[in-house]
């Protein structure tokens, strides 16, 4: 699957953002040691543990989901949509890699920026209270799932996108609110019955809730059905993708 | 051997519009074919749909006899294209761009790498390298198409208005070149509105108009389907046309100027002259013109809107980069309706 013309394309995806870190690394960087500060320290130290963690360290695992499907979004959606927009992607679609080659290259190039940003954040997060890690390997999985959703998504939305302001749309408007009620910043155990239901319509409630189990040990779902739901929402999109650039949508006239 | 390109009743619909109807031509291996026709005939329709950025509605397409969509691999393998607009990758010098171009190719890293350096020699850009595309001069970018178009050793190369906008010096470097590189055996499809350019390099040139061939001939073959004038002085003006025979398609008398236009000029001229001798008439002076393949392009594309430019009377000549509307401007003329609201490249970098 990852033929030489693909490692091609893989390679120069990871060098775009990479020689960019003060639009790539940086802004992520940023943002969370505001969120650990303020959330962690000023606010933390006033808000009851929550299932007998440490706000500071209840919070984290939500955050690295929103910084990495943030960034594995916003890498695929930007790097389709301005290839598209000054038509550079020609060079790839006239080259002879296939229709698959094209969209694991994109995806996996996005998914390794969503994970370092992940790992950033992680970082950060060590700076301000211990980590533990109490399922190393059911949290790699989860969070290589995860960035790889939500990198397929990027796919779809740059293709869909007609103009820059689509893509803040698709950030700000959509992909920030259902992160927000992802149970980031609380337990579902703290809902009514009844939003608790809703809240599980929300594929960002899985994911932050499969990382914090990874992290903490500790679940409100249970984390193997949460990640059989990710693998299949992920299979789903990768397929839509692939399908997407098979018929040119948005690619060819 | 397969033909290098070879289409059969090649349709491409947009809604009510006919961008291609039943275009059938093929393109034999080792040629320098040219494609003419007036703004809008389908040529770059024609070319993107060999390259998988136009899909067809109906219809055969086949590079070196693999299907353009079910071999679509095999067939993009074999193109290189370097097209009208400036669609080039704006975030790497430009050196690590050929080399992305030849790795999509499934060429290794370090063999792309020397291939980006040949090809930038070859072209003339070697020491901008490590430039970005906005940074060069109209006439490098054009430059540097041909260079991506080249990384790949392609066995069809495909140019797109190559020479537009740009100056006579560079013209005439592309000319040599692309000249150079059919002669060592890559096909070439030249679309060009410079009749100069396809009267000179090609072997065969297609008319194209409203998507599909009006003509498939040798410039020669071409020219030889028009009439030529034979314009003759004379010694005293006539009070009027004197008498011709049916050889003679039309006539006009200018004070001591008659022209009269034939079939074949060389031939016609000394039964001319006999004919205008018998009649009392002393010639002063004779003048045969033969047909110009422009000519012949504006009587089978006869329409209101076509373009056609003859290189020796264009005004782009001034200098690189300054072109304007199908050549240098292209950027800005892409036709997908994005001219106006673009934002320039710098402030989109930022974004993600």
């Amino acid at each position: 699957m990852f033929s030489t013309g693909a490692r091609a394309l893989f390679r120069r995806e990871i060098l775009r953002f990479v020689r960019r870190p003060k639009n790539t690394f940086l802004p992520p960087a940023i943002t969370n040691v505001l969120y650990f500060a303020v959330f962690g320290i000023v606010l933390g130290g006033r808000i009851d543990r929550i299932a007998g963690f440490d706000y500071i360290l209840f919070i984290l695992p939500g955050l690295i989901v929103l910084g990495t499907i943030s960034n594995a979004f916003e890498n695929a959606s930007f790097s389709i949509f301005h290839g598209r927009w000054n038509e550079y992607i020609h060079e790839t679609l006239t080259s002879p890699l296939s229709y698959l080659e094209m969209v694991v290259a994109y995806v996996a190039a996005s998914a390794v920026r969503g994970l370092i940003v992940g790992a950033i954040i992680a970082a950060i997060g060590a700076l301000f209270t211990p980590v533990t890690v109490e399922h190393a390997l059911y949290l790699v999985v989860t969070m290589g799932v995860i960035s790889v959703l939500f990198a397929g998504f990027g796919i779809i939305g740059g293709l869909w996108a007609r103009d820059f302001d689509d893509l803040t749309v698709m950030n700000q408007f959509i992909l920030r609110p259902l992160v927000f009620f992802g149970a980031v910043f609380y337990s579902l155990e703290m809902l009514t019955p009844t939003w608790r239901q809703v809240s599980r319509l929300n594929p960002m409630v899985y994911m932050v809730d499969s990382v914090r189990y990874g992290f903490l040990g500790y679940s409100d779902l249970v984390p193997l059905t949460s990640l059989g739901v990710l693998v299949g929402l992920t299979a789903v999109v990768l397929a839509i993708d692939v399908t997407l650039f098979k018929r040119g949508f948005g690619l060819t006239d | 051997m397969p033909p290098a390109i070879e289409t059969r009743d090649l349709r491409k619909e947009y809604g009510d519009l006919q961008a291609l109807s039943g275009l059938s031509l093929t393109v034999e291996e080792g040629e320098f074919f040219g494609l003419l026709g007036p703004n809008g005939a389908g040529k770059t329709t024609f070319i993107n749909t060999l390259v998988g950025l136009v899909r067809k509605s109906g219809g055969e397409a086949r590079v070196f006899g693999h299907d353009v969509e079910t071999d679509y691999q095999q067939a993009r393998d074999a193109i290189g294209l370097a097209p009208q607009e400036f669609n080039v990758d704006r975030f790497f010098p430009i050196r690590e761009v050929l080399a992305h171009k030849a790795g999509y190719h499934g060429i290794p890293q370090a063999e792309a790498k020397r291939r980006a350096d040949d090809v930038l020699e070859r072209v003339g850009i070697y020491d901008k390298r490590n430039e970005r595309f906005d940074w060069l001069s109209g006439g490098m970018k054009r430059r540097l198409l041909l260079a991506r178009a080249l990384v790949t050793e392609p066995d069809l190369l495909i140019l797109d208005e190559p020479t537009a906008g740009v100056d006579v010096q560079l013209r005439h470097d592309l000319w040599e070149l692309v000249t150079e590189l059919n002669e060592e055996g890559t096909t070439v499809l030249l679309t060009t509105h410079y009749i100069e350019e396809a009267e000179r390099l090609c072997d065969r040139v297609a008319i194209l108009d409203e998507g599909r061939t009006v003509t498939v001939a040798t410039p020669d073959e071409l020219k030889e389907r028009g009439t030529d004038t034979i314009a003759v002085r004379l010694e005293s003006p006539p009070a009027s046309v004197p008498p011709l025979g049916e050889y003679a398609h039309e006539t006009s008398l200018a004070d001591d100027r008659l022209e009269v236009r034939v079939d074949d000029g060389g031939s016609t001229a000394p039964r001319l002259l006999n004919d205008l001798e018998a009649a009392g008439h002393e010639i002063a002076d004779l003048e045969i013109t033969r047909t110009s393949l422009e000519e012949i392009f504006v009587d089978l594309t006869d329409r209101e809107d076509r373009t056609v430019t003859r290189s020796s009377a264009s005004g782009r000549e001034g200098g690189e980069g300054d072109g304007d509307g199908e050549g240098g401007g292209a950027e800005d003329s892409d036709g997908n309706g994005k001219t106006d609201d673009r934002p320039p490249e710098r402030e989109t970098e930022g974004v993600a």
